[in-house]
């Protein structure tokens, strides 16, 4: 039967792993168990749940900092950020309808959010989590209490392990304390769409908006398909896939600068500017990769192809013509999505090519039987890999927090 | 007084065998460095109060060299002690009697620039301003910009995950830099990210950058570059107390706004800095702001504006506008020779690196107030308003017997203060040896031996820039043992289902 321990302090979490480790019984640890079907399922029958490790700590808005328990509900955090005009600025996406496990908004925790180090549309600008990570307070493996940054956004004092922490998937340690940057919300949000149906036109459209001075925080590549979805009418009349970009900032700046990008990709196809509202809905769309969501209750294969952006657009093509997926571009190219109608993973194909485009590829969607054999997150190459496993020997050696996660088959403990 | 690991006498006894097998790998005149004399531009970095002479130094050229260099002091059991420009102010590239000091600055070219993908791949030798020189011409820049940039070294810049004045707004180097080649103790060459936005695995470029010289060598390094904001602007608003000042500050940033630069001299400040350079500032002010704004012409006037009004509602006695290029450089040249500025009042200066939550920042000056009263020597202030980061400057002249000392001694109790009110020992210059000691005020053990966990992963001998960053070196038998305490037979009394 499962055993389901859910600590409501950091002491109760530490006792908690502190019997793991002395029974060696393997941990599977959780938040709100929004993200629960990306990676490898845990093969164990003790849940360490973590979502009564709850609560904001402080938020100081003006200081642009807010601490919270790690399994603080996403939704509160967004609700106080919200109050104070504030927000995460990586904008992370909101996944539970993608990976099939209800449809709240703002689903999961802060905790989780961390963890798997989510990034949204702006990360071209911005980053990811682990850019306004500022610190943490965890339980490691060996059931010891250990912290690391501040909450102060210059900090140089011993190594960054909130990095490390950062897109871990708990596997080095049990965060209970996060205290992340926070930032205004812009005055204005802007989106200027440009008409383009090859994936490849549309790489260029985004590195020429890039590669200009009117600070684009958002490029995206919508295919025809998935443009109704968006359910803004001036952007179905184009009857054509479509280049998003947006400006964000000071009201004066965003119109001169959403004019200034009509003008210079002008070239590349039609072009017209959507205001403020159609903007965030845009934005929300491709954040939370809604083309990709199954209403139908299937479950398509979907993957999210990471590469160095310039090339994105032809990698998108590539991809699309050897899969006869469907595909969606961010991070101005950065970024695939790429989703498959076959039941077959074609794994070593789709890895090659982000490999040989300088990139990875991780399996985002899938069900368990084929998360079984193909590996969900891109091999590191063995040298990184190596020293992965040693970091993660020494912070948790009798593999008892969340093993297989990251990889099937490694990092089991015995017992239990 | 600092504590060094003990010289290993066998290393030195070998000290012939192993310079030949340094020409051996690095044949290049000069390449190997032996002489005391030659030896001697290298005994200390930007702290100059620590000195000591390396045992050898070794200029390698590529990276094989590098490879072949490492593998030979991992088999050898020789440490190292990897330098780059030698600019650091916290001691990270003071040398050790029996280490060999691996110099990088022959790795000087810039190999690449991919405009398509804004980034840039340098060796570790090129400056942090020489990235900016090198795409300039097309309107790029690299954003992090310590106030040594002219001669700072990209590949310090990582190991000190260095910041800068636009910190708040553009993120330190470890926010602005996509991937490093780097080799491991062992010898072998490892590429860690890319041009891509995602690695596989942990995240090992975070934790490499602002690692100071303790995992491995970089030698190959890629940035973000961005392209230049169309134009800047500043603004220099005089109050009548600090409070006030950071009440602007907290004002500015409520209000949603976001400045490149925002910056903060204190009275002994601002006095020391206008006598030196003449940059207009009013010298009847108890705290004055620097803040600038960039962007497109059109939101820096209309931020400019509301900054401007946000400045009268906070009770600013003076205020003034740059209206020009020449006018905002003049604005930022008293604050960026604010250093030699105090240089030129004082025989001698230590400059401070705490970081504190801004709204603690009154509190914090006060303290220092009667800190200098009990220490007996004076502190200037400049503040990295917007991020938090303080530089205190305390006055003090080495020729007299046991000013050092007290300097030390009110530095460590000024970085306490600030560990006290909830910020850090080092917001940009690293730990190093400078504030090695004092990493207990912010770490417990379990914290350190658990930063120490990594060092580990990555060398597990403690050949690499030994004496760094932790008080205490715990061997790898120690870091490897299962605390009993932490290690429960009963089922832990918690809600369980």
């Amino acid at each position: 039967m499962a055993e389901i321990l859910t600590p409501t302090t950091p002491e109760q979490l530490r006792d908690a792993v502190g019997w793991a480790l002395g029974s060696r019984t393997p941990l599977e640890i959780i938040g709100s168990g929004s993200k629960r079907a990306y990676g490898h399922a845990v093969k164990t029958n003790a849940v360490l749940d973590c979502s009564k490790l709850s609560g904001i700590l402080f938020y100081e808005p003006e200081e642009l900092v807010i601490s919270a328990h790690a399994g603080t509900p996403l939704a509160d955090i967004k609700a106080a950020l919200a109050e104070k005009n504030q927000q995460f600025h990586f904008e992370p996406g909101n996944f539970p309808e993608l990976l099939g496990s209800g449809n709240a908004p703002d689903a999961g925790t802060i905790g989780g959010l961390v963890a798997c180090n989510l990034a949204g549309p702006r990360r071209i600008k911005v980053g990811s989590a682990r850019d306004h990570l500022l610190g943490f307070q965890a339980v490691s493996g060996r059931a010891e209490d250990f912290k690391s940054g501040g909450r102060v956004m210059k900090n140089v004092t011993g190594f960054d392990l909130s990095k490390l922490m950062s897109g871990s998937f708990g596997t080095l340690g049990v965060m209970h304390t996060v205290t992340l940057k926070v930032m205004p919300c812009d005055e204005q949000s802007a989106t200027v769409i440009v008409a383009c149906d090859d994936p490849k036109k549309a790489g260029k459209a985004m590195t020429a908006a890039m590669g200009c001075e009117n600070e684009v925080s958002g490029a995206a590549w919508i295919s025809a398909a998935d443009i109704a979805g968006l359910e803004i009418p001036v952007a179905s009349e184009f009857g054509s896939g479509l280049v998003v970009l947006r400006v964000e900032g000071p009201k004066p700046s965003v119109a001169w600068r959403a004019e200034a990008l009509c003008k210079a990709l002008a070239s590349f196809g039609e072009t017209h500017e959507l205001a403020d509202s159609y903007s965030h809905r845009v934005w929300q769309y491709v954040a939370d990769a809604r083309p990709f969501v199954e209403t139908s209750g299937g479950a398509s294969l979907l993957w999210r192809v990471s590469v160095p952006p310039a090339i994105g657009g032809d990698v998108c093509a590539q991809l699309q013509d050897v899969t006869g997926g469907r595909a969606m571009m961010d991070w101005a190219g950065g970024l695939i999505w790429l989703a498959l109608d076959d039941a077959d993973a074609m794994a070593n194909r789709i890895r090659e090519i982000a490999e040989m485009a300088g990139g990875q590829a991780n399996l985002v969607r899938a069900p368990e039987r084929v998360r079984e054999t193909v590996p969900v997150f891109h091999p590191e190459s063995p040298a990184l890999a190596r020293i992965n496993a040693k970091i993660k020997e020494n912070f948790d050696p009798e593999g008892i927090l969340n093993p297989g996660r990251l990889m099937p088959g490694t990092q089991i403990a015995e017992g239990a | 007084m600092l504590r060094m690991p003990e010289p290993n006498q066998n290393t030195l006894a070998r000290r012939k065998d192993i310079i030949a097998a340094m020409r051996d790998i690095v044949p290049a005149t000069g390449g190997v460095i032996v002489d005391e004399d030659q030896l001697r531009p290298y005994e200390c970095d930007g702290l100059m109060a620590y000195r000591q002479l390396p045992m050898i130094v070794v200029l390698p050229e590529n990276t094989g060299q590098v490879a072949a260099i490492l593998k030979y002091c991992h088999e050898n059991k020789v440490r190292i002690v990897p330098r780059g420009a030698g600019t650091g102010l916290s001691g990270g590239a003071l040398p050790m009697a029996d280490a060999i000091t691996i110099s990088m600055m022959k790795f000087n070219r810039v190999l690449e620039i991919d405009w398509d993908n804004r980034a840039a791949v340098v060796q570790p030798g090129v400056t942090n301003l020489g990235i900016t020189r090198a795409v300039e011409h097309k309107g790029f820049y690299y954003a992090p910009d310590p106030s040594s940039q002219i001669a700072c070294s990209i590949g310090g810049n990582i190991a000190e995950n260095s910041g800068g004045v636009h910190c708040l707004k553009y993120g330190l180097t470890t926010n602005n830099v996509l991937g490093v080649e780097m080799v491991t103790i062992e010898g072998e060459i490892l590429r860690v990210g890319g041009k891509g936005l995602d690695q596989a695995g942990y995240d090992l470029l975070g934790l490499i950058t602002g690692s100071e010289g303790l995992l491995g060598i970089v030698t190959e390094v890629t940035v973000r570059i961005l392209r230049k904001p169309e134009t800047a602007r500043a603004l220099l608003l005089g109050f009548n107390s600090s409070e006030e000042g950071g009440k602007c500050v907290a004002a500015i940033i409520a209000a949603g706004i976001i400045p490149g630069g925002l910056e903060m001299m204190d009275a002994p400040a601002i006095k020391a800095t206008e006598d030196f350079v003449h940059a207009g500032y009013p010298l009847d002010v108890e705290a004055l702001l620097l803040v600038e704004l960039d962007g497109p012409q059109v939101e820096v006037d209309y931020l400019i504006d509301r900054v401007g009004k946000i400045a009268t509602d906070c009770g600013a006695i003076y205020s003034r506008i740059s209206e020009n290029e020449e006018e905002r450089l003049l604005f930022w040249s008293g604050r960026k020779n604010a250093f030699p500025a105090i240089g030129r009042i004082s025989p001698d200066y230590m400059c401070m690196d705490g970081t504190i939550p801004r709204g603690r920042l009154a509190e914090v000056l006060t303290g220092m107030q009667e800190l200098s009263k009990r220490h007996g020597l004076g502190v200037a202030n400049v503040f990295h308003a917007g991020d938090g980061n303080l530089h205190p400057l305390i006055m003090f002249d080495a020729n007299k017997a046991g000013d050092l000392e007290k300097a030390e001694a009110f530095g460590a109790d000024i970085l306490k203060l600030c560990v006290e009110v909830g910020g850090v020992l080092s917001g940009e210059h690293g730990i190093g040896v400078e504030k090695r000691d004092l990493m207990g005020e912010m770490f417990t053990q379990d914290d350190m031996m658990h930063q120490e966990r990594i060092k580990m992963a990555f060398d597990e001998d403690q050949l690499l820039n030994p004496g760094k960053v932790f008080p205490t070196l715990h061997g790898c038998g120690e870091l490897k043992t299962l605390h009993a305490k932490a290690v429960a037979d009963k089922f832990p009394d918690i809600p369980r289902f």
